[in-house]
């Protein structure tokens, strides 16, 4: 599920959305000239904090806000002025919005009926959705006669019964406490792959994006920072936006020394830092250099140059500082360590054996070190 | 200390307010001509009161009016409460909201006489609506729809309103949403302000004597002219007959919502003990 | 029929008319009465009907505008004093009512959470009954030989009746009454609502809990204290049911002076000058009372 989407024999642009614009009251651009597309069976996640315009955007695919500007194709037709009625989009709602007048089956049935179908039809294919998300016990109930995450597989359901083209999903798990999250979440796309139904998800939880999506677009100021699969959006940042929005990251700001196809280095004023691959970028540039927290080692003593790969030792990708804080997270700890610019970097050390591994305490001074393909240098 | 003090206060307040209807539903039952002075128990103006036909023609009089009355508060207050919860831009929407809350505060003298001459300017222009039925309706319309408003917009504002979204997501058009929707979840406050406006029409005095035309008598109007004349035993006895009827009603309604409650707080734990098992 | 129907499934169409009719409903029996009042107000009373106030001289329309009513307002003053009792019959009222509401609400708000609908009904359920029927009580507890100076004189409390009728006590005894709902309902509303917590903060930082109660929970009740007092001042200012029934003859109302100028003289200029004097001493607290409703609605949505 959080690997790349799988390989079908044919894939298709399903939505494809072309400068689409929202201004409020005529000055706040809540969505600002975006364009993307989602091909079938995809499930394409935005993430972002609160106010980034993901809502907007979301409610814009609905039909329940009117784009300023821009174009929405769905299946190469125009929607952009099609009413959310007529739409062959579903949505399932932010804490679910199930009608609490009716029961469960009615809930489900309620899309279907407005078609027209066939009782006998609806009933099929109510009991078959029921079966999908393990409810058929529950058909009577009244929403208030279920817990958090029945109510929201009565949603999932209730949102597939018409068989939409299209799934949006705003903050699906939001309502849900963490410990259920995690199972929820599985399940979810357990059951959206199944139907092979194509997803929009809205969340700010990056957690969630990263498991759930194929594809994860980072927004910020109603535009897209980046797009690209988790892994890419999490290892290649494009932006110290995106890296610091997503996980934690220490930036090194720095000038670009060595510039070869094969390797870079770049000089920053606490240490060196030699990077394992080229950069498009030249001699002299100034550039900030992104380095997670777990991909740093820590030690008491100076480290040996194992990371540099025979070249002189002692050069590259380490620093010294004092250890000032320790916080432990019981998988692993991170150590805060202040350099002797001032700059505090955090280093997580994974806790494999059940005595902490460093051995490091406060005031202590200690070595990082990194390898050369542990780093990102953004050039923005 | 502090206790005692607090119950006392809400005591005496509460004698305060009930005092006057105890009275009132005593003395109807004295058989003495004078309403202050106790003779012997009796229901003789039980018998006087329903043979008494000015006021039994005007109590249903007054039951019509209230009837049609509340059936136009509500009708216009949900339109009011609709239009001030689900719009929050348009223009003159300060306006529509001051008028809308003008008959709850402004004294009743004043809304009867503008309306009044409004009517009467109708009335030499077009040469319609007589004074009567008609003119007091619409007075207690207008203040019954205060009312309604007030009551359907608190019901709105609890309602959450994504849930006409995920109607419409699901294929409905507006008048749907709101017919399978708005509507359903909306019914307990139209009840509520349906018998709320009922009685507010049912009660009213001032409005009904600015806006009724010859033959056209409320209860609470012959009861007012009875009562500027001095004290009268047959009032108290219209007054207990109301106040039963009402405190019925209003019993038995409320009982009925806190049980509904009480169920729906329980099903609530059930759903989630259920769950956690 | 159809075109209609058609016509409303559009979206915007709905709009308008959803907002459409509560807008020429109120506009037709609020905004244009009022105007009306106004223009009435304006002219002279001829025998049976109002004169006209646009003539045309030379081709050109003349409003014709009459003061006169205003000026005999303004130059009598029985009609001032009438006007000055009114507003402090009503200031009385209000501040009586705070003085007991606000206690009221205060207990009820923090009375076992399962008691309060039940206390909260007792307070609705004279509402619900009617008003003219509570106030013709009155009547019948304080005439001097009425059932409070029959108590008091049996248990020799008093050797001859008081006189509690038609003079300000019986009237501010009927305004109270009638009004003190009005007062307890938005406190209770706003108080219920208050967090407790607030006050264990303050007890957390050292203030006392009568200190408290002045730092933090009044001013945290300021938006019922303003509805609870507008619902109840406003109205009393032009009440006329209760100095008709309770007041005396010293007892100078408003309302009542409105009425008889309207029934009794039929001298539709005058009462509506009367009126028109009486919404433009009102206007303030309507302004207080409709900016706090907006609020309200704002802070929830």
């Amino acid at each position: 599920m959080a690997t790349a989407p799988k390989a079908k024999a044919v894939r298709e642009d399903l939505l494809r959305v072309e400068g689409l614009t929202k201004i409020y009251d005529g000055a706040v651009k809540a969505v600002d000239n975006i364009s993307l597309t989602v091909t079938t069976g995809e499930i394409f996640a935005l993430l972002g904090g609160s106010g980034c315009g993901k809502s907007t955007l979301l409610r814009m695919l609905a039909g329940f806000e009117t784009p300023t500007q821009g174009k929405i194709y769905l299946a190469g037709e125009d929607i952009t002025h099609l009413p959310p009625y007529k739409r062959p989009i579903n949505m399932m709602f932010q804490s679910y919005a199930l009608f609490p007048h009716l029961s469960v089956w009615e809930n489900i049935a309620f899309g279907l009926k407005r078609d027209g179908m066939p009782k006998n039809d609806i009933n099929d294919r109510v009991e078959s959705l029921l079966g999908l998300v393990q409810l058929t016990k529950l058909a009577k109930r009244k929403p208030h006669q279920l817990s958090g995450g029945q109510q929201q597989r009565v949603a999932l359901a209730r949102s597939l019964a018409k068989r939409p083209q299209l799934l949006l999903l705003d903050e699906p798990l939001g309502a849900l406490d963490k410990k259920l999250r995690e199972s929820t979440q599985l399940e979810l796309v357990n059951i959206i792959e199944e139907v092979g139904v194509t997803c929009v998800l809205v969340t700010h939880d990056q957690e969630e994006a990263m498991t759930m999506a194929s594809r994860i677009a980072v927004m910020s100021e109603g535009s897209f920072m980046q797009v690209g699969s988790p892994d890419e959006v999490y290892e290649m940042p494009n932006s110290r936006h995106v890296a610091d929005f997503i996980g934690n990251v220490n930036i090194f700001d720095g000038v670009v020394e060595v510039d070869e196809p094969d390797h870079v280095t770049v000089r920053c004023e606490e240490c060196v830092h030699y990077v394992g691959h080229g950069i498009s970028g030249n001699t002299g540039m100034s550039v900030s250099v992104a380095l997670r927290p777990e991909k740093i080692l820590l030690s008491k003593n100076k480290p040996q140059g194992e990371f540099n790969k025979g070249k002189p030792q002692g050069e590259f990708n380490w620093c010294e500082g004092e250890v000032i804080e320790i916080v432990y997270f019981g998988a692993h700890t991170t150590y805060h360590l202040k350099l002797a610019s001032g700059l505090v970097i955090k280093a997580q050390e994974l806790n494999s054996t059940r005595d902490l591994s460093c051995g490091l305490t406060w005031g202590d001074r200690a070595y990082a070190h990194w390898s050369d393909l542990a780093m990102v240098v953004l050039t923005q | 200390m502090n206790k005692i003090f607090s119950k006392s206060w809400m005591i005496a307040v509460y004698v305060f307010l009930y005092m006057p209807i105890i009275t009132l539903v005593v003395f109807s039952f004295n058989d003495s001509q004078l309403v202050t002075v106790w003779s012997h128990a009796s229901i003789r103006w039980y018998h006087v009161l329903v043979h008494d036909r000015e006021l039994i023609s005007a109590v249903a009089l007054s039951l019509r009016i209230a009837f049609l009355s509340a059936l136009l508060s509500v009708f216009f207050g949900t339109f009011t409460a609709f239009a001030l919860n689900r719009y929050k831009r348009f223009r003159g929407r300060t306006l529509l909201s001051s008028m809308a809350s003008t008959p709850l505060v402004m004294p009743d003298v004043i809304v009867g006489l503008s309306l009044l001459l409004m009517l009467v300017s109708m009335q030499q222009w077009w040469g319609f609506p007589e004074r009567g039925l008609l003119t007091i309706l619409l007075g207690h319309a207008l203040l019954g729809t205060a009312y309604a408003t007030v009551v359907v917009t608190s019901r709105l504002r609890e309602m959450d309103g994504k849930l006409d979204e995920a109607a419409m997501d699901l294929g409905c058009q507006p008048f749907q949403v709101f017919k399978l929707v708005t509507l359903p979840l909306l019914a307990p406050a139209l009840v509520s302000a349906f018998l709320l406006t009922f009685t507010l029409s049912f009660d009213d005095v001032v409005l009904s004597s600015f806006l009724s035309g010859p033959g056209y008598s409320t209860l609470p109007m012959v009861v007012f002219s009875r009562a500027r004349l001095g004290l009268n035993p047959t009032i108290n006895a219209v007054a207990t007959v109301t106040i039963t009827v009402v405190s019925i009603a209003v019993i038995v309604s409320s009982f009925y919502q806190s049980r509904a409650e009480r169920k729906r707080k329980l099903e609530v734990a059930q759903a989630y003990s259920d769950s956690n098992q | 029929m159809t075109k209609i129907l058609s016509y409303l499934r559009d979206l915007r169409h709905g709009r308008t008319v959803v907002i459409g009719v509560p807008y020429l409903w109120f506009a037709l029996l609020i905004a244009v009465p009022v105007l009306i009042v106004l223009k009435i107000s304006l002219s002279e009373m001829e025998t049976t009907s109002i004169s006209s106030m646009i003539s045309w001289a030379d081709g050109w329309p003349t409003l014709k505008l009459n003061f006169s009513s205003y000026l005999f307002i303004s130059g009598d003053t029985l009609y001032v004093q009438t006007y000055l009792s009114s507003i402090e019959y009503a200031l009385i009222t209000t501040i009586i009512c705070l003085a007991i509401g606000y206690p009221f609400a205060y207990f009820m708000a923090r009375s076992p959470k399962h008691l309060q609908p039940m206390l909260l009904m007792l307070i609705m359920l004279p509402f619900w009954t009617s008003f003219l029927l509570r106030i013709y009580a009155w009547k019948t507890l304080l005439v001097s030989n009425g059932a409070i100076n029959n108590v008091l004189l049996a248990l020799g409390i008093i050797h001859e009746p008081l006189a509690m009728m038609n003079n300000s006590f019986s009237l501010l005894v009927g305004m109270v009454y009638s009004y003190l709902p009005f007062m307890i309902l938005p406190l209770y509303a706003n108080l219920s609502k208050l967090d407790l917590r607030y006050l264990e903060a303050a007890a957390d930082l050292g203030t006392s809990p009568f200190k408290a109660f002045w730092l933090i929970t009044v001013p945290l009740s300021k938006a019922g204290i303003i509805a609870g007092s507008m619902l109840v001042f406003i109205p009393a200012v032009g009440e006329y049911v209760i100095p008709e029934l309770l007041g005396g003859p010293n007892t100078l109302m408003i309302g009542r002076v409105l009425w008889d100028e309207f029934f009794s003289n039929n001298d539709w200029p005058m009462a509506s000058s009367v009126a028109v004097v009486m919404i433009l001493l009102i206007l303030l607290p309507m302004a207080l009372f409709n900016k706090y409703q907006s609020e309200q609605a704002e802070g929830k949505a």
